[in-house]
């Protein structure tokens, strides 16, 4: 948008910087006083439009022709600098003192929301309209990704960033810093969103009373666009845990009732892997375990994706099934429940549990006879016991032992590198729900096929009338509405 | 010193030259593996005439010649599916009977390696009905039905079926008249490559891997050595002599792996005493047991690679002279045996007749428990 402003009129813009010069100075100032955590008024009456200046002012350097202005450049690039940084580490993070972006005549995003302007379609070409739905969209994601708790998150990291010996273990100083940095991301985001959207307010108001009516138009579009991101944002913010980009592997396992039980565990692994293909994450099976007659007893897939943890974490817990069984000769009414486990794959940044290798034990999965030359057999299944923990992982489909081996690793790591989350999240009090401990009571989800055809989270009471989209991988509307709901919840708890 | 492993008419020349081998054989020390006799017998039928050999093109390797509309793959998948799932009501020997659930794994492996797509259309089946697409395939629809009743009603094994074995991070590729290599057997490269990490002076000297068949263990070998390594496989068997060769190319080993043909260290004259590791999958299977044996092993794997004498060891034993001839000082050896008893015999054999000769002599067991492997040093 800046961009476009300098093309129109340089001039104009220069007017606006010198208008607000002083203004800025006064941040750049008061950013270098000692007392800095006192001077957060000052900035919020003028940080949405020294951004503007910032921005303009960069904007002129690709053009740039004199001198002057790129001196101008310079120094503003310093300022940007500063004041991203103020944003960052010096701001005061009790929730009283959070700073507020306003307009120039001290609009604020709650104040927008609290006017409650009505929110039209998006092609009415109505300003307030825009603004009232994007201010929405903001408070949305705010809660989304709890505000408030997030702000005490990052003060408690920059404390601990501060500490002297933090450097005295490597490992955990990355840790924080990573930490730090990712959600120091997450909220500058959305502050930057914020002032954008107070920007073209001004910008706006500008515009109108200089009877601009191209710039305007420009700027109202731009609102649009903002309004458009606003809902991806919203979606985004639902995933914005700490292993929610990671890749997954889902796990299906049959309850009692013998081969009903097992065509629905089997149904309930189709519909997860055609969800994941729709999703276009890669799907490998690892471990399966056929039943007798139909279905499965069990069965491990790797879902390989971004953000396919943060969605499939949704459907840990225990789905039932209601329906004739195509299984029973006498056409009666079976129940059967398969339980779902979701374990994300860390990624290397992460730290990982050791595995010693003294603490493995590795077996052939189905052993007996004499084995060596005396058998041919393409079955090569592994199964690895972590004697510690008693803790197992099988693989059957690879080729290879070795990779058998291999991919069996890769999901015992994963449990282990769950077990020690549920640990340290027990520890840390947090009563997020441990994903490692599916009772059998735990039920999520019915689908009901007859007498009547239904699906229903019991979670949100969200609920779809036709059953077969949903076992043909249509479960969007079930995970985001859990997500959404439980991030709700939190939020409200606090 | 490297010989690039020539074409296999060359080969097919020299081993036209092979009978008097395996005649002059009978004056070989007393211990000599009866292979060379067996040998002979194998190259009086004629399914290994070696005349004219050339290693056949593994499945996954031909070319998506064969445009085949969907549904007639749908129709075979099917059929073949019926099949698979048909074995175990119609075996009458409980002992050596087909499992359905590995076979349908195999159909899926067979759909892998002939269907020329990422992610097979063939498992997508419900979701579109494009049945009009076509796919391409590396062998014609007759073929494939061919290949799985052969597997099926003949019991030739899934790894001659699509022509290779996956084994360890490799894809060897394997036909009738060598020995397709066990999963067990990988178990040696990874000893080998625990021993090269914990010191490096294996790194530098030449291994050797004495009935080398495929090739599996030599390029297994080689690759855990790195780029310093050297490893030498021989093989009396111009089949396997062939099959090795080209695999060895396949992994552009050809300047690490030198394939050899021969009778165990007959071709290793040259590096008497200067051999730093030994490696062997020799054949250990009792006489007696191999009319007994599984029908894809008995049927269709070469007796060469698997009759190993009266009690299974003469290759072995033979193997533990030719070990304290061959090694260096400090020099590694590992070999697969029949189980507990010959290990043990093989051990007991090699501190008492052969004294003084060996160190750490260490019994391995597999993933199954059972004490497969033999290891140790030569003094």
């Amino acid at each position: 948008m800046s961009l476009l402003i300098i093309k129109r009129s340089r001039s104009r813009s220069f007017l606006l910087w010198q208008t607000h010069r002083t203004k800025t100075r006064t941040i750049l100032s008061s950013y270098n006083s000692p007392s800095d955590t006192d001077c957060s008024d000052s900035v919020s009456s003028t940080s949405g439009l020294s951004s503007v200046f910032t921005r303009s002012f960069k904007t002129t350097s690709f053009g740039s022709q004199s001198g002057k202005i790129s001196y101008l450049n310079q120094k503003f690039g310093n300022l940007a600098y500063s004041k991203s940084s103020f944003v960052s580490t010096a701001r005061p993070l009790s929730s009283e003192a959070v700073t507020v972006a306003a307009t120039c005549d001290a609009l604020t995003v709650e104040r927008i929301i609290a006017n409650q302007w009505p929110i039209l379609d998006e092609n009415e070409s109505d300003w307030k309209s825009h603004a009232a739905a994007i201010a929405q969209s903001i408070q949305v994601i705010k809660r989304r990704l709890q505000w408030k708790k997030l702000m005490v998150k990052l003060k408690v990291l920059s404390a601990e960033l501060n500490k002297p010996d933090l450097w005295d273990d490597p490992n955990h100083a990355g840790k924080i810093s990573r930490e730090h940095g990712s959600l120091t991301g997450k909220m500058k985001g959305v502050m930057t969103f914020e002032r954008e959207l107070l920007e073209h307010i001004d910008m706006l108001k500008l515009a109108k009373e200089e009877n601009d009516s191209e710039l305007e138009s420009e700027t109202l579009k731009a609102l649009i666009d903002m309004r458009r991101v606003s809902k991806e944002k919203e979606l985004e913010a639902l995933l914005s845990a700490e292993n929610d980009p990671c890749s997954c592997y889902i796990e299906v396992q049959a309850g009692a009732g013998g081969t009903e039980s097992n065509d629905w565990a089997e149904m309930v692994m189709e519909m997860y892997k055609t969800w994941a293909q729709r999703r276009k994450f890669s799907v490998t099976v690892v471990d399966e375990m056929p039943g007798e007659i139909a279905g499965i007893k069990r069965a491990t897939i790797k879902v390989n994706g971004e953000y396919a943890y943060g969605y499939a974490k949704a459907e840990v817990g225990v789905h039932r099934l209601v329906r004739i069984s195509p299984f029973d000769s006498g056409k009666r009414r079976h129940t059967s429940f398969a339980a779902v486990a979701v374990i994300p794959i860390l990624g290397d940044g992460s730290t990982r549990v050791q595995i010693n290798d003294s603490d493995l034990r590795i077996e052939r999965f189905r052993s007996g006879g004499a084995g060596g030359q005396h058998a041919n057999t393409t079955d090569s299944a592994v199964r690895i016991i972590h004697i510690p923990t008693g803790i197992t992982a099988t693989c059957q489909n690879e080729r290879s032992q070795h990779m058998n081996k291999a991919s069996a690793m890769a999901v015992l790591q994963s449990r282990l590198d769950q077990l020690e989350m549920a640990r340290q999240t027990a520890m840390n009090a947090q009563h997020t729900q441990s994903l490692t401990e599916i009772s059998w009571g735990n039920q999520i989800r019915t689908y009901v096929l007859h007498p009547y055809r239904m699906v229903k989270d019991l979670r949100t009471n969200y609920e779809v009338s036709d059953p077969d989209s949903v076992l043909e991988g249509d479960l969007d509307g079930f995970i985001l509405s859990f997500l959404s709901s439980s991030l709700d919840k939190s939020d409200e708890e606090h | 010193m490297i010989r690039i492993f020539p074409s296999s008419r060359f080969t097919s020349l020299l081993s036209a030259a092979k009978p008097l081998r395996s005649f002059a054989c009978s004056s070989s020390p007393t211990r000599e593996p009866p292979q060379c006799a067996s040998f002979a017998e194998k190259k009086s039928s004629p399914a290994s005439n070696s005349l004219s050999f050339t290693p056949k093109t593994p499945l996954f390797l031909r070319p998506p010649l064969h445009a085949t509309p969907l549904s007639e793959v749908w129709k075979w998948h099917d059929w073949a599916k019926d099949l698979a799932s048909s074995v175990e009501d119609s075996s009458t020997n409980s002992e050596d009977s087909l499992d359905s659930v590995v076979l349908l794994r195999e159909l899926k492996w067979l759909i892998e390696d002939s269907i020329v797509d990422d992610d097979p259309v063939i498992h997508r089946r419900e979701i579109g009905d494009d049945c009009e697409k076509s796919v391409k395939l590396r062998a014609s629809l007759e073929e494939l039905y061919d290949l799985w009743r052969q597997r099926i009603e003949k019991r030739r094994p899934f790894q001659y079926v699509v022509g290779c074995e996956h084994w360890r991070d490799l894809v060897v590729c394997v036909e009738e008249g060598v020995l397709i290599p066990r999963p067990e057997t990988e178990l040696i490269v990874e000893m080998v490559e625990e021993l090269v990490t914990r010191d490096e002076w294996y790194k530098k000297g030449i291994w050797a891997d004495l009935g080398t068949g495929s090739g599996a263990i030599a390029i297994g070998v080689a690759k855990v050595l790195g780029s310093r390594g050297k490893v030498i496989a021989t093989d009396l068997s111009p089949v396997a002599i062939a099959v090795a060769g080209n695999n060895v190319q396949r992994y552009g080993l050809q300047g690490m792996v030198e394939v050899r043909e021969g009778s165990w260290f007959e071709p290793l004259k040259d590096v008497e005493g200067k051999l730093v590791g030994l490696v062997s999958n020799p054949p250990y299977i009792p006489s007696g047991d191999i009319p007994g044996l599984q029908a894809e092993v008995g049927r269709h794997e070469p007796k060469l690679a698997l009759d190993g004498g009266i009690d299974g060891t003469d290759s072995l034993l033979h193997l533990c002279h030719g070990a304290s001839r061959m090694l260096k000082r400090g020099g590694f050896f590992v070999f697969e045996t029949n189980g507990e008893k010959q290990s043990k015999m093989i051990v007991d054999y090699m501190t008492n007749d052969l004294k003084d000769t060996f160190s750490d002599l260490r019994i391995v067991s597999d993933f199954a428990g059972i004490d497969r492997f033999v290891s140790g040093f030569r003094l």
